[in-house]
């Protein structure tokens, strides 16, 4: 499976992503930083309360990854039904839910990893430019990297519904739009009501998520290759 | 006798509308098949069909002594195909591709890529990437990765579109050589006749999703009709001639100005005489044997009719 992830990683050249994740990762850092004195301030945090920093940080980077990770899906596993490549693909004697396995799991470690390290650079760069004082980031916490982890994961996750969409429709600009959307709906706010926070939502989602990526993957194995 | 590949009433339906229905393939081992239809005749279909891209509605498809189900996967291993047109990471280059294809494919042979590029005269264009290949540069590295990793039995669809009449001859020879010399059993499916007249031992033809004809080029010529074409100003008259003066009656008028003549026993010069001496203006007399086209055009008019 690692191999196939390698080839996947190499047929879609990573290093093009990588790029564009480090300047998404520096674009939204730069927002963070023209913003934090609004986050810290004495009215924001009355009428939000503290950690605004770290919300901003969370906001801004998991916007910018779910539609980073929709695109990636688009160009892994759903472009290649556009152009064709998918003829190629499951010409090959590897299990087709194999593929789409590989697929799935080179976006999702790739967005991952970006997410995480994208976080706790923008803590590192918010703690050295004294823009954060040590206390507002428990740096020193196990729990804090624990939900750095555990967020990263479902927001990554979460992205993958547009996989569905995109597949159905055979369509990469569907799946960008299902990614714009998913990041209105879980970083969004009306007001000071926003579903961020909301554990029961984001289960749900993520429920629907999986659900999305087996039935993508699920009959792929007998159905025509249209 | 067993086949290293046959289809059993191989259909396909798709939205209630038969693509395919009820054809029936023969292929022996290590020899070149032609599969011939005009373009939409469901060619690309059945080939998708046996590659497993797509799944029949029924009938079966047999390969290697085994059944194809949805599932089969190492009968691909087997296999080296090009269907519809030949698909590339087109931002890599064509040595790239070859690389990753042998990476998928689990095939490791040092020197192979090199040599395969070589017999395809790509080697100077190996570095640069696909999309800046021409056509016909693409179709010759999808050959070259549909054999790289010495198949049993090569599906190519199409192959020689947009090569030129030297690239065609190269790779007619080239599908000879893979089949006398390595044993690899080749189907190749093409709508211009002469393509697969020149290369092929078998050919099938397919029109509106019907198989019309299997039969084996030798067959064809030997059963070669040999008939005197006769091109004439008025083919009634020629026609009245022909029967009453020369008791012909094995003639079929093809058009206004051309009759073919299939009666043994008379030569061009006798039949000359008899029409000039009958005031028929002659505009040309030869003789001639009917051609794989003549087969095909017979087989898929009369389909038309």
């Amino acid at each position: 499976m690692l191999k196939l992830v390698k080839l996947e990683w190499k047929k879609n050249n990573i290093t093009k992503y990588t790029r564009c994740a480090l300047i998404t990762s520096l674009a939204m850092l730069l927002f963070i930083l023209l913003t934090a004195k609004e986050l810290e301030a004495q009215e924001t945090v009355e009428m939000y309360g503290e950690n605004m920093l770290i919300a901003g940080v969370d906001l801004f980077n998991n916007i910018a990854f779910i539609i980073f990770t929709c695109v990636m899906l688009s160009a892994f596993s759903v472009s290649p039904y556009q152009n064709k490549t998918i003829y190629l693909m499951f010409s090959y004697p590897i299990k087709r839910r194999k593929i789409m396995a590989a697929q799935i799991l080179a976006v999702w470690s790739f967005n991952f990893l970006s997410l995480v390290l994208s976080k706790l650079f923008s803590y590192c760069v918010l703690l050295l430019t004294k823009t954060a004082t040590a206390g507002s980031i428990p740096l020193g916490h196990y729990e804090f990297y624990l939900n750095i982890l555990i967020g990263s994961a479902a927001i990554v996750s979460i992205s993958f519904l547009s996989l569905f969409v995109g597949l159905r429709l055979k369509s990469s600009k569907a799946a960008i739009v299902t990614g714009v959307i998913i990041a209105c709906f879980t970083q969004g706010n009306i007001g000071s009501y926003t579903l961020s926070h909301n554990l029961p939502f984001y289960c749900s989602l993520l429920l629907l998520s999986f659900a999305a990526v087996f039935l993508s993957v699920y009959s792929v194995e007998t159905k025509d290759v249209l | 006798m067993a086949y290293l590949l046959q289809t059993n009433q191989l259909t396909k339906t798709i939205d209630g509308k038969d693509l395919v229905k009820d054809v029936n393939i023969h292929v022996e081992k290590g020899t070149i098949y032609g599969f011939l239809g005009p373009n939409g005749a469901g060619k690309t279909t059945v080939m998708k069909m046996i590659t497993n891209l797509w799944k029949p509605t029924g009938g079966s498809v047999e390969i290697f002594g085994e059944r194809l189900t949805p599932t089969s996967i190492d009968i691909l291993k087997r296999m080296g195909n090009i269907i519809e047109f030949p698909i590339f990471y087109e931002h890599l280059s064509g040595l790239e591709n070859l690389r990753i294809h042998c990476e998928y494919m689990g095939y490791y042979n040092p020197g192979s890529i090199e040599h395969t590029l070589e017999i395809l005269s790509l080697t100077d264009a190996a570095a640069k990437p696909v999309k800046s290949y021409s056509l016909g540069m693409k179709q010759r590295l999808g050959i070259a990765r549909a054999i790289l990793c010495r198949p049993e039995l090569l599906i190519l669809d199409e192959p020689t579109n947009g090569l030129d009449p030297a690239g065609m001859k190269h790779l007619r020879d080239l599908f000879r050589k893979l089949c006398t010399e390595y044993g690899i059993t080749i189907i190749l499916s093409s709508h211009i006749l002469s393509e697969v007249e020149s290369i092929a031992d078998t050919i099938g033809i397919i029109h509106r999703g019907t198989m019309k004809d299997e039969i084996a080029m030798k067959e064809i010529a030997e059963q070669n009709t040999e008939y005197i074409a006769l091109t004439v100003g008025n083919t009634k008259k020629a026609a009245y001639v022909l029967a009453e003066k020369q008791n012909l009656h094995h003639f079929k008028i093809m058009d206004e100005n051309n009759i073919r003549i299939y009666d043994s026993g008379i030569t061009t010069q006798t039949l000359s005489k008899t029409l000039a001496l009958n005031e028929v203006e002659i505009r040309a007399v030869s003789q001639k044997s009917e051609s794989l086209e003549d087969y095909f055009l017979k087989l898929t008019e009369e389909a038309v009719k």
